[in-house]
């Protein structure tokens, strides 16, 4: 069995739950319990383990996603995960400036761990107060627009939108070596 | 675009590196929300330029720097309006003042310090307020003395002399976290010996409450001189990993999906296994069919 394994972080609420289920084949493992005092200001229930789904295409081959807990502490379960990641998508929700910052740690972490190829997905494009593509860029620490990872908009609540992101992550990640399909 | 929030959200400090790394040139207004049962709000103007800072206020009548320069009695308002409308049309007020030899340079450099650098740094303390950034808002010459400051330079200052850190405290690294440096070289700031001192330890490997420990400093302090290295674009905070006690690892009833994915991740040697070219192409070929 061939398998990619795709992580996709972000900091809480960004939508990495329902990024996996809904291009996940298989029902996701529901680990999502009640918030903590920090995080019931965003949401009501949050992810304490890692979120895990998987879409198979082929009779061998696989991709496996999985989510980042959203509050979790930065622990071995992390390390053992990126190591093994082909790549990985950051989500940030555009209209929370109050994650961004949480955004730029995560994002400090991982490449500094991992040498994985990364995208960013902005969610929430669609609510209200949410910043442009440039401002978030910019409060994520890349000045310059030609030296940073792509950044899409992705809806993690439509598949279509999610099959689309990771359909941009894999062409990234592999740029040299996808053909050109039509 | 204009880009609006809420300094709870998003930290002055942090606007302020946002608008210096943009190059943005603008109006900066922030909405005071001290008490909401009165209507009484107070407009904070700041207008940059190319991400540094030009002029600061709380009205856009125009006429506050004249009225600064009335009240340290160099000259009367009906004075300076007269000499005002001499000056060349994009001329900042002050410099034009200077070229007419009515103020000299330390006069302007007093008059600045009193408009931006004092004004602005006591912004920092505000524990919230709802900003807006306008692109579009053409520069006030007759606000303006000519002389800039960068952001970074207003932050560093503005930090450094703030003595209630409250509004801040929620955007402070973590005490356990690392500070890795994100710049090739020796900063070219002008830091203080404490600043020195912690970006020594910029290499992503102590924590800052040990960091604070090595340099006999109380860890709060050892977070906010950290804060002001990250939010100059010196530093990121890298948070560690925080290793479980050995026997964690067994008492720790790992999940039935820990277990899965411990084994089918670990099984394989370090790193991410090569996908094959037509691994790739089935996978873009199926999510097609799905966008
Ligand atoms: N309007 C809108 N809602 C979205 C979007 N993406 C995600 N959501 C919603 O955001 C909420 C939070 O999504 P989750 O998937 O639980 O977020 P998470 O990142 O897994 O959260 P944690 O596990 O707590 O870190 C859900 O109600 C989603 O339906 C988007 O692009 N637009
Ligand atoms: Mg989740």
């Amino acid at each position: 069995m061939e398998i990619m394994r795709l992580v996709v972080t972000g900091p809480v609420g960004a939508g990495k739950s329902t990024f996996i289920r809904s291009v996940s084949e298989i029902e996701v493992v529901d680990t999502d319990r009640r918030a903590t005092d920090d995080a019931l200001l965003i949401k009501k229930r949050t992810t304490v383990a890692f979120d895990f789904g998987r879409l198979q295409f082929g009779p061998d081959m696989a991709l496996h996603l999985y989510g980042t807990p959203g509050q979790s502490r930065f622990d071995f379960m992390w390390d053992i995960l990126i190591q093994k990641a082909h790549a990985y998508i950051l989500l940030v929700a555009a209209h929370r400036p109050h994650e961004f910052r949480e955004a730029r740690r995560i994002m400090t972490f991982m490449k500094q761990r991992s040498p994985s190829p990364m995208i960013i997905g902005l969610t929430h494009t669609d609510c209200s107060g949410a910043w442009d593509a440039a401002n978030i860029a910019l409060a994520l620490g890349y000045p310059d627009p030609t030296r940073r990872p792509p950044i899409v908009a992705v809806n993690a609540n439509e598949t279509a939108s999610v099959a689309q992101a990771v359909i941009s992550l894999v062409q990234f990640t592999w740029a040299g070596s996808l053909a050109p399909t039509t | 675009m204009t880009v609006t929030g809420y300094l709870a959200d998003f930290s002055l400090p942090e606007l302020f590196q946002l608008v210096e790394q943009g190059n943005k040139t603008g109006l900066l207004t922030i909405c005071t929300l001290t008490d909401p049962t009165t209507i009484a709000r107070h407009n904070h103007h700041i207008w940059l330029s190319q991400g540094q800072i030009v002029a600061a206020g709380n009205s856009l009548d125009q006429q506050g720097l004249m009225r600064l320069i009335a009240q340290r009695g160099w000259m009367g308002d009906r004075a300076v309006s007269r000499l005002a409308q001499t000056c060349q049309i994009h001329t900042p007020l002050g410099l034009c003042l200077k070229n007419q030899g009515v103020l000299t340079a330390e006069q302007l450099k007093l008059l600045f310090y009193t408009q931006v650098m004092r004004q602005v740094c006591a912004l920092f303390a505000l524990p919230d307020g709802w900003f807006q950034f306008d692109p579009k808002a053409p520069l006030p010459v007759s606000e303006m003395t000519g002389l800039i400051a960068t952001a970074t330079d207003v932050t560093l200052s503005g930090l450094r002399a703030l003595k209630d850190w409250n509004a801040l405290d929620e955007k402070l690294p973590d005490p356990s976290s690392a500070l890795i440096s994100v710049v090739e070289s020796k900063p070219s700031l002008r830091l203080n010996p404490n600043e020195w001192q912690v970006w020594e330890f910029t290499n992503g490997t102590m924590a800052i409450k040990d960091i604070a420990q090595q340099l006999n400093l109380p860890v709060a302090k050892a977070q906010q001189i950290a804060f002001r290295l990250i939010v100059t674009g010196l530093a990121e905070e890298m948070p560690m990993v925080a290793a479980p006690p050995p026997a964690a690892f067994e008492l720790a009833a790992p999940t039935p999906l820990e277990q899965g994915f411990a084994t089918t991740v670990t099984a394989d040697a370090a790193g991410a296994a090569p996908v094959s070219q037509s691994f790739l192409q089935n996978l873009v070929g199926f999510l097609k069919g799905k966008v």
